[in-house]
């Protein structure tokens, strides 16, 4: 792949500019203040990462050496198709969020002063880990997003939130610990920290080879993949709801990120030749329990997170299907429609539970009158959930079924086509409920414009991600080539 | 362990015994395999001079790996903010009456280790020692001078959580202003890293005491049983 050497410094603004907000927001933590920061913060990061997208175009991938020392001394930011479309999806998130968060803690002083600066810090954590090209670098951005994760999800106070936040940060932490074990082995062995050199010098050590296992393991607790999923339904339900959107849509695709990143940019065939075919397998059991167990929900953001287990399998699928391209656009676009697409979920199901003072499915009747806005995002979201044309998660799907089938394993074809069923079949009995007319007039409490704007946004984005795939599709074949 | 507690529990811990065992057995093995004198100490050493600083310790946390070193701060000013959510920043009070004899003790003490913690801080840069040693003393300072009764912060008012975030944002202006002559970020200029170094370390030694005193004090978080609703407002 092409690579060059920049000075321009949009990526490392994509990392000082939320760290400037937090800082801000932190120490001004006035409505007028926070206004103003936000107001400068988007419009600047955007700014950067239009820019540092253009450099990929024209480039292929640029590096920038942090201090001016370069690797193997100093830490390298790293920029190629993929990182643009991840900072892209995560800057999309978080703005929307950030707009329904301004309504959702408004009025409740305490709360919004440590939300800000959290939410910008897990801002900052994000773009770190996608930026970074330097191993240990990616374990300090990663702890910077879990911790500030695990503070936001206590954020809403009362037993279950911390219980569910503290089993996240124990999972976390020894994940953590054991990607940190595998990056100390790798330095142990090569003295290397930088990704590219590592590519370049690893061999099939038996250091290496546990440095690898130790390592994706970690992430594999982080991302949450079947068996390693069990912290996130209940973490994810009983987060503040604009933190559920970036949990879901966002906080579990940057671990995934970093095992994609190492996958193809580190660890080369001869070191990793079954290991694949077992993500693939555990991918598909995430598939098809997460649906099952989506399905047995009675409660609106359980089914949403158990949804998460489920999408988050299809991710997977791009390891034993590795040498393809279609398998590796699939599972890009899977990452990017699922944030998209769930965020909405997320953020619409919060309205919905909001208005109606209830989570209960059951009791989700006759609300389609009163919120028509979050009823159709979250019907939009849905569509690209299930894999229905002509939303992004259609695309997805598809260039996974296409590399199922050209690499001859077409037993992936049953799994994905077997996901699509089911998420049909947990979101539809959703959207019934929802639309059915209920013989009692509803009894509504309001909700904001701006909170049911924020949800919809979010979906005809994933929408239009589906329609305009060209555009994206052709800016992460640099990633490839 | 108790006498009832369930069979299913103890075969839980068979097996995670077992499974640790294991690990630290191919840990081990892996470990010893490992080859000798590869690392980056030797770059460190070439790199020193253009540092500013001589202990080549101190060069790798705040030049060379500095970004690491930024965005651990923030990883320890997060663990405040987490702690001050959950106690919606009070501070627990000691429950226990005050030790004269401690008392007397502190007020021997503490000068002491705020003079140790400064002399840490100035030898950082060139032997062992620096901000984060220096700001453990000084923290255990502040923490002993609160169980003796010296101090008395019942909140963390707006000083204290100016006092914890002076570090990371002092390093963040430092860290940013090379971009604007046209160098790198964190790429300080040879002739003034000597002193840019020092004064972000000065300010992360305040910030650090000042953050491992509020996890000292931070209180218990997890409500108990007989409050289930945690927080009270």
């Amino acid at each position: 792949m092409q690579e060059i050497i920049t000075t321009a410094p949009w990526g490392a603004l994509m990392v000082v500019i939320p760290l400037a907000a937090a800082a801000a927001s932190y120490l001004f933590p006035w409505r007028s203040a926070l206004m103003a920061a936000s107001a400068i913060a988007f419009p600047a990061a955007f700014y950067s990462l239009a820019l540092l997208a253009r450099d990929v175009w024209v480039s292929g991938a640029v590096r920038y050496r942090i201090g001016g020392w370069g690797s193997p001394l100093g830490i390298d930011l790293f920029a190629d198709g993929l990182s643009i479309l991840m900072l892209f999806m995560t800057i999309v998130v978080v703005m929307a969020a950030s707009i329904y968060s301004s309504f959702y803690f408004s009025g409740d002083v305490e709360r919004k002063r440590s939300f800000w600066p959290l939410w910008m810090f897990l801002w900052a954590g994000l773009n770190g880990v996608f930026l970074s090209g330097d191993v240990f670098n990616l374990y300090v951005t990663l702890e910077v997003m879990v911790i500030a994760s695990v503070a936001l999800i206590s954020l809403k106070g009362g037993r279950e939130a911390l219980l569910s936040g503290m089993r996240y940060f124990l999972v976390s932490v020894l994940g953590s610990l054991s990607y940190l074990m595998g990056v100390a082995m790798l330095y142990g062995s090569y003295g290397i920290l930088d990704i590219g050199a590592l590519g370049r010098t690893i061999g099939p050590d038996p250091a290496a080879q546990i440095a690898i296992v130790l390592i994706v393991t970690g992430l594999l607790a982080k991302t949450a993949l079947f068996p390693l999923h069990f912290w996130l339904p209940k973490a994810h339900a009983s987060a503040p709801v604009p933190v559920s959107a970036a949990l879901s849509a966002l906080v579990v695709k940057a671990p995934f990120y970093i095992i994609l990143r190492l996958w193809t940019d580190v660890f080369s065939h001869d070191i990793i030749s079954h290991a694949g075919l077992m993500l693939g397998v555990l991918g598909s059991v995430a598939i098809i329990w997460g649906g099952v167990m989506a399905l047995r929900q009675t409660r609106l953001k359980m089914l949403v997170a158990y949804s998460t287990v489920s999408q988050i399998g299809y991710l997977f699928l791009f390891f034993p299907m590795a040498g393809s391209s279609d398998a590796f656009l699939g599972c890009v676009y899977q990452a990017l429609s699922h944030g998209l697409a769930k965020a909405s979920m997320f953020l619409a199901a919060g309205n919905l539970i909001k208005a109606l003072g209830s989570d209960l499915i059951e009791d989700l009747r006759g609300l389609r009158q009163r919120l028509n806005i979050s009823t159709f995002a979250f019907g939009l979201a849905g569509i690209s959930l299930m894999g229905l044309p002509p939303g992004a998660g259609f695309i997805a799907k598809w260039q996974l079924l296409k590399a199922s089938i050209e690499t001859g394993q077409w037993w992936w074809a049953i799994i994905i086509v077997a996901g699509g069923l089911l998420a049909a079949g947990y979101l539809f009995p959703v959207l019934r409920n929802i639309i059915s007319q209920s013989q009692d007039p509803v009894e509504c409490a309001k909700v904001p414009f701006g909170m049911e704007a924020a949800a919809i946004v979010l979906a005809v984005l994933s929408l239009v991600l589906g329609i305009a795939a060209a555009v994206p599709l052709s800016l992460f074949r640099t990633a490839l080539l | 362990m108790k006498a009832d507690e369930p069979a299913e529990k103890i075969t839980q811990r068979i097996l995670t015994a077992f499974f640790a065992a294991g690990l630290a057995l191919v840990l081990a093995m892996a470990v010893t395999d490992l080859p000798e004198g590869v690392g980056l100490s030797g770059d460190a050493q070439e790199s020193l001079k253009q540092s500013g600083v001589e202990n080549s310790v101190t060069a790798v946390l705040l030049n060379f790996r500095g970004y690491d070193t930024l965005l651990e701060i923030c990883v320890l000013l997060l663990s405040v903010l987490g702690v001050m959510t959950l106690t919606n920043g009070r501070i627990r009070r000691p429950e226990y009456s005050i030790d004269p004899l401690l008392h007397v003790l502190a007020r021997v003490l503490v000068p002491l280790m705020v003079l140790v913690s400064g002399y840490l801080l100035y030898e950082g840069s060139y032997a062992p020692g620096g901000a984060f040693q220096a700001g453990a003393v000084l923290g255990s300072a502040i923490v002993l001078s609160r169980l003796a009764g010296l101090a008395a912060v019942e909140k963390f008012n707006r000083a204290f959580l100016v006092a914890a975030m002076l570090g990371f944002a002092v390093f963040l202006i430092i860290a940013v202003i090379p971009l604007a002559y046209g160098r790198n970020f964190i790429e300080y200029p040879p002739e003034y890293a000597g002193i840019l170094i020092f004064t972000i370390e000065a300010s992360l030694t305040i910030s650090i005491a000042i953050i491992l005193y509020s996890l000292f004090s931070g209180g218990s978080a997890i409500p108990s049983r007989s409050h289930p609703g945690g927080r009270k407002n």
